[in-house]
């Protein structure tokens, strides 16, 4: 029980958002398909996403970014939509060309 | 008998093989051509008894006392001799002791016969004879007789006509001719002939004149197969390389004789009166005069020659003075000039004369003994017969350089000393590591010779002169073994390449176990501090000495030495198992030669079994008694080298070789050398083992996996390429224009010289615009292209590879600045 | 009941999000099925919106719902339905990849959680007692700071007199406006992107039938 009634630090929500980052990059690191390798990098945006909220809260320290952490963190989310736009229409592109999803097929270009 | 018979002893068994010469090259048309190699055999035979006559009165009268090379003095015990032999009117010598009476002499030096004197300049054959002279006379005869009765059976099919097939005649049939056996033992008869004499020679000019027999006794013999292209060009290279080192002789003998003004080695007392003036002193005692307790003395005639501006300084300072006044100050300077004031701060005069002279003796012997950077003739010298290699490569042709730079050891400075070293050392790793990729049976030999020959180099350079001469004779013994393993094996399959033989024990083991002798006598295996094979002994003196070498002067260059010695022993070891592993063990490559491969006739295989007794038991001390070949050597050290020498230009000390003996550096010298020489052999053995008996590594893998390197050593570090490019076309090219130019100038006409200067126009066009211009632009672009083919590996377009390196990248960054932020 | 009044219900909020979003962030890695991967990616998420709630980000927090696992989710899932060749295709990577990736993920792993309890003032919790929930972030400051009021700032002392003043007090409106014609640029240029290219002489055999 000691462990739920100590108070919850920044550190905490550090660790999470390490896991969530390390999580996502090791999904790029073993997805062969590309929409894996796509989650993989939202796992990484959250991650950093829950650092700068964490920093930003006025729950856990004193001295914080203050409500920064939240705009950074919101335009993070932003530009995260953004790229999966744009990702998601170069992943059809690359299915439409190659009848295949797999990152390791786009090897036009390798000499 | 007395000691006055030796040089009589010696002179005929010099003699007797080139009795056997002339026999054949006048009498030989009408002999059977197999009466000319019983003759040559005997001639050699005869030389061998006399030999040993000669050692048996050595010993009568030079007993090798207990424990004679670890005696604790630091100087010589026997001084060297005031003997003096001179030619009576009925021409027999006779010895005349002066000095301390009962004092036996370390050596015996005399004329046989006075040439000519002209001036200064006093020509004659004289002879000097020491331990050193007579174990090389047992050796050389010993080893050529048993090559001598090798080649009876080895060259037999010289006894008939002879169809070459490695020669094609213009209509495409091979080539047939009459065959040359006796021819052949004409040639080894002149070749034993030169190699005894040179051992005999009693003054430099008498060296050089039976180093150049040597030389073209060489020429004749690897050109045998003379229809041959290749055996006419190696022929020649050896020949021609030999003359580039022999310059640097001559420069040296010139510079010696300007300082010295005598041939001789040892004093000769030439008018009998017993007593050595000063014109009879030789070179030894002139440079290390008893008088200085032996210490290394630079000569008179080179301080005089060197001091000729201090001299004219004094003339114009006092001009006034006469002649004699000169003379006088000259005479009271001339200590002062020689050690540079009495301080031995200032300059040294004819320091770096004598110098000079001792490298230019020396690069005679890298020409002869095949030291880098004149070691390209040696492996190309294969392409004569298998004995040829035998005798040219253990006892006779490259020995002799070795044994020259032991014979001068007591001329050589400090720093001389240290370029034989940096020579030795830099062959030794060389050659080693080309021979770890040679396919050729007799080139991993030939490139094994060259490495073992910088062993010696490297000993005599770091001040080990027993160890160097030891390692000499050993060396002698099992590599004439070895090289007659390999021609009994070549005899057997017809062939030269290592990758179609394997699993030929079963068909000749008397070679494969002669030959395992050899292999486990030349990587120095035995059992640590107790007993070994003859190779593990000289390599042991010479590794101690290196380690000696390296305490002595602590900084971490002098352990370069040692670490080149240790490191060249393992590489030794893995070069001579995998020859014998790809020969002997395994299963047969090639079905068809394995199937007709038969152990040699009985001819060829007794030498093999005399040569690997020699090579197990060389080093070893006669049971019974003190008597070893090291101990009769140890009495033939040249005089004063026994001291410690320090460098004038080079902060180094030579430590003597007694210190790595002495009781009290057993634990510190001896132990270490011992084991690292142990675990080196040990190690390189371990990895023959594993790449070629139990497969755990694929040779083929570890070539491709180190594919650079492998291109390195496989191609000889591209040396011929760069002789070739650099003087061999070059001369060439120069050879032309001169004979362009002749043709010119004997028509005298001026056409031709219009179309000398059409040719010298092409010849500048091919040099400056193909070559100098195109040359360099074609190579960088050849090299951009490179480089980029071998960075577009690195892009390997995998997504989930570059994460990774994304990922370590980031984890090394913060590791190192938390290191070190 | 005073059971229940011992409990620290924000350490066990948190605690129940950070395990939710942890764990299926590994079921993400952990799955080959690609839709599983986007349903596991969608709870992930959205255990860390209720992470932002816990923290004060109430107006994070419902962005996150709303574009990550509204938005962006929906979007994956077309693409997920778009490319789908066969009903459940496998495509693993090699073995020795996998044992890279651990490695290196583990090292990564250490380093940051080392570097996350490594500052003392991000372990040390807040002064107890001082908190009121008026100190949330509302809605309105975001907001605001979006078109340039920082109301947040407007009594800060600290801030220096004159125009670097304005400054600090400055919102985030030329972000804002970057992000949002970088938006709109972004989406055209996706439906650039995706549209189906009618003729394609050279790679015909390439495309879907």
């Amino acid at each position: 029980m000691t462990t739920l009634v100590a108070s919850i630090t920044v550190s905490h929500y550090l660790a999470v958002g390490a896991v969530l980052f390390v999580t996502g990059v090791m999904c790029m690191a073993t997805k062969r398909n590309a929409l894996g390798v796509l989650m993989g990098i939202e796992l990484v945006l959250n991650g950093a996403n829950v650092n700068f909220v964490a920093l930003g809260s006025p729950f856990l320290r004193s001295t914080t970014l203050g409500i920064d952490g939240s705009l950074i963190a919101l335009f993070v989310i932003v530009l995260a939509a953004a790229e999966a736009a744009v990702a998601l229409a170069i992943a059809l592109n690359f299915y439409n060309n190659h009848i295949t999803i797999d990152v390791d097929r786009a090897e036009d270009l390798k000499g | 008998m007395d000691t006055t018979f030796l040089p009589g002893i010696l002179g005929i068994a010099v003699l007797v093989p080139l009795g056997s010469f002339a026999a054949i090259f006048t009498l030989g048309r009408w002999w059977k051509p197999v009466t000319g190699g019983y003759v040559a055999t005997g001639a050699i035979a005869l030389s061998g008894v006399l030999s040993l006559c000669a050692l048996a009165i050595w010993l009568g009268h030079h007993p090798v006392g207990a424990g004679a090379h670890h005696a604790q003095g630091t100087v010589d015990r026997v001084p060297l001799s005031l003997v003096a032999w001179r030619a009576d009117t009925d021409g027999a010598p006779h010895a005349e002791e002066s000095g301390a009476q009962g004092v036996v002499p370390s050596a015996y030096a005399g004329d046989y016969y006075q040439l000519g004197e002209f001036g200064q300049l006093r020509l004659s054959i004289g002879y000097y004879i020491d331990a050193l002279t007579v174990v090389m006379f047992c050796v050389v005869t010993f080893i050529a007789f048993c090559i001598h009765v090798y080649a009876l059976g080895y060259m037999h099919e010289e006894l008939h006509t002879v169809t070459d097939h490695e020669v094609t005649l213009a209509d495409g049939t091979p080539l047939t001719r009459p065959g040359r056996f006796g021819c052949f033992f004409q040639y080894m008869s002149l070749f034993c002939f030169s190699m005894l004499g040179l051992v005999l020679s009693g003054n430099i000019a008498m060296v050089f004149v039976f180093w150049e027999l040597v030389g073209i006794c060489s020429y004749f013999l690897i050109g045998f197969y003379i229809e041959r292209r290749s055996a006419c060009l190696a022929a020649n290279k050896a020949f021609i390389v030999n003359r580039v080192g022999d310059f640097g002789m001559l420069i040296g003998m010139m510079a010696l004789w300007s300082g010295l003004g005598t041939f001789a080695f040892g004093d000769v007392d030439r008018d009998g009166n017993g007593t050595i003036e000063p014109a009879e002193r030789g070179i030894f005692s002139l440079v290390r005069p008893a008088e200085r307790d032996h210490a290394l003395t630079t000569p008179d005639g080179l301080v005089w020659a060197a001091a000729q501006e201090e001299l004219v300084r004094w003339r114009q300072a006092h001009p006034e003075a006469t002649g004699a006044d000169a003379q006088r100050y000259a005479r009271a300077q001339l200590p002062g000039w020689r050690d540079g004031g009495t301080d031995g701060t200032g300059q040294r005069y004819g320091y770096g004369w004598l110098t000079l002279a001792g490298i230019g003796i020396f690069c005679g012997c890298v020409g002869k003994s095949a030291q880098f950077p004149l070691h390209v003739w040696l492996p190309d010298a294969m392409e004569g017969p298998t004995p040829v290699s035998a005798l040219v490569h253990s006892a006779t042709m490259v020995a002799a350089g070795v044994y020259l730079v032991g014979r001068f050891y007591a001329v050589f400075t400090a720093e001389a000393l240290l370029v034989i070293a940096v020579t030795g050392a830099v062959t030794l790793f060389l050659a080693a590591t080309i021979a770890i990729t040679a396919t050729d049976i007799k080139r991993v030999l030939a490139y094994s010779t060259v490495s073992q020959l910088g062993y010696m180099m490297l000993a005599l350079g770091v001040g080990g002169w027993l160890a160097g001469m030891l390692h000499l004779v050993t060396h002698a013994c099992f590599k004439s073994l070895l090289f007659l393993c390999s021609g009994s094996v070549i005899h057997a399959v017809h062939s030269n390449d290592l990758r179609v033989m394997g699993g030929l024990w079963r068909k000749m083991p008397i070679t494969a176990i002669t030959m395992l002798i050899g292999c486990v006598a030349i990587a120095g295996l035995g059992i640590p501090l107790v007993i070994g094979l003859s190779g593990y002994y000289s390599k042991d003196l010479i590794l101690e000495q290196a380690l000696s070498f390296a305490q002595e002067n602590g900084g971490r260059w002098a352990g370069l030495f040692f670490l080149v010695a240790a490191g060249g022993a393992a590489i030794t070891a893995f070069y001579m198992f995998r020859l014998w592993f790809l020969a002997f063990a395994g299963q047969p490559r090639d079905a068809h030669r394995h199937g007709h491969a038969h152990e040699s006739p009985r001819v060829m295989y007794v030498p093999l079994v005399l040569l690997a007794l020699c090579a197990v038991g060389a080093a070893w001390e006669l049971p019974g008694s003190d008597l070893s070949v090291a101990g009769l050597l140890e009495q033939a050290r040249p005089t004063g080298t026994a001291a410690t020498l320090t460098g004038v230009w080079v902060p180094l000390a030579w430590p003597s070789e007694h210190v790595a003996h002495a009781a009290s550096s057993h634990g510190t010298i001896v132990v270490p050398a011992v084991l690292v020489a142990f675990a080196t052999a040990v190690a390189g053995l371990a990895l023959a083992v594993a790449m070629y008996v139990t497969g755990w590594l694929q040779p083929a893998e570890v070539s491709r996996q180190f594919a650079p390197v492998y291109r390195l050593f496989w191609n000889k570090w591209w040396f011929d390429e760069l002789y070739a490019w650099g003087f061999v076309r070059p001369v060439g090219v120069l050879a032309r224009l001169c004979a362009a130019c002749d043709t010119g100038w004997i028509d005298r006409c001026l056409d031709a010289l219009a179309r000398g200067t059409c040719r010298v126009a092409v010849f500048w066009e091919q040099l400056a615009d193909r070559r100098l211009i195109d040359g360099p632009v074609d190579r960088a672009a050849g090299w951009t292209y490179a480089l980029g083919l071998s960075l577009r590996r690195l892009q390997t377009g995998n997504v989930r590879q570059y994460i990774l390196f994304l990922v370590v990248g980031v984890v090394v960054v913060f590791l190192i600045s938390s290191l070190f932020l | 009941m005073t059971l229940l009044g011992t409990i620290d219900w924000y350490a066990w909020f948190f605690g129940l999000f950070a395990l939710l979003a942890s764990v299926f962030a590994a079921a993400v890695l952990l799955t080959n099925n690609i839709v599983r991967m986007a349903f596991y990616l969608t709870l992930s998420l959205g255990a860390t919106a209720g992470l932002f709630f816990l923290a004060g980000a109430e107006f994070v927090g419902a962005m996150q719902l709303m574009i990550y696992v509204g938005g962006t989710l929906v979007l994956l899932v077309f693409g997920v339905m778009l490319t789908a060749q066969a009903t459940f295709i496998v495509m693993r990577p090699r073995s020795g990849e996998w044992v890279a990736a651990l490695l290196a993920g583990s090292l990564l792993l250490g380093l940051l959680i080392a570097t996350a309890w490594g500052v003392r003032p991000w372990r040390e919790p807040r002064p107890t007692g001082a908190l009121a929930l008026a100190e949330g972030q509302s809605a309105t400051a975001v907001g605001a700071a979006l078109t340039g009021v920082r109301v947040d700032r407007l009594g800060d002392p600290a801030a220096p007199e004159g125009p670097s003043r304005t400054y600090s007090r400055s919102g985030y409106l030329f972000p804002f406006l970057i992000v949002s014609v970088h938006l709109l640029v972004v989406l055209v240029g996706a439906a650039y992107l995706a549209r189906p290219r009618v003729e394609q002489p050279v790679r015909a055999e390439g495309r879907s039938p």
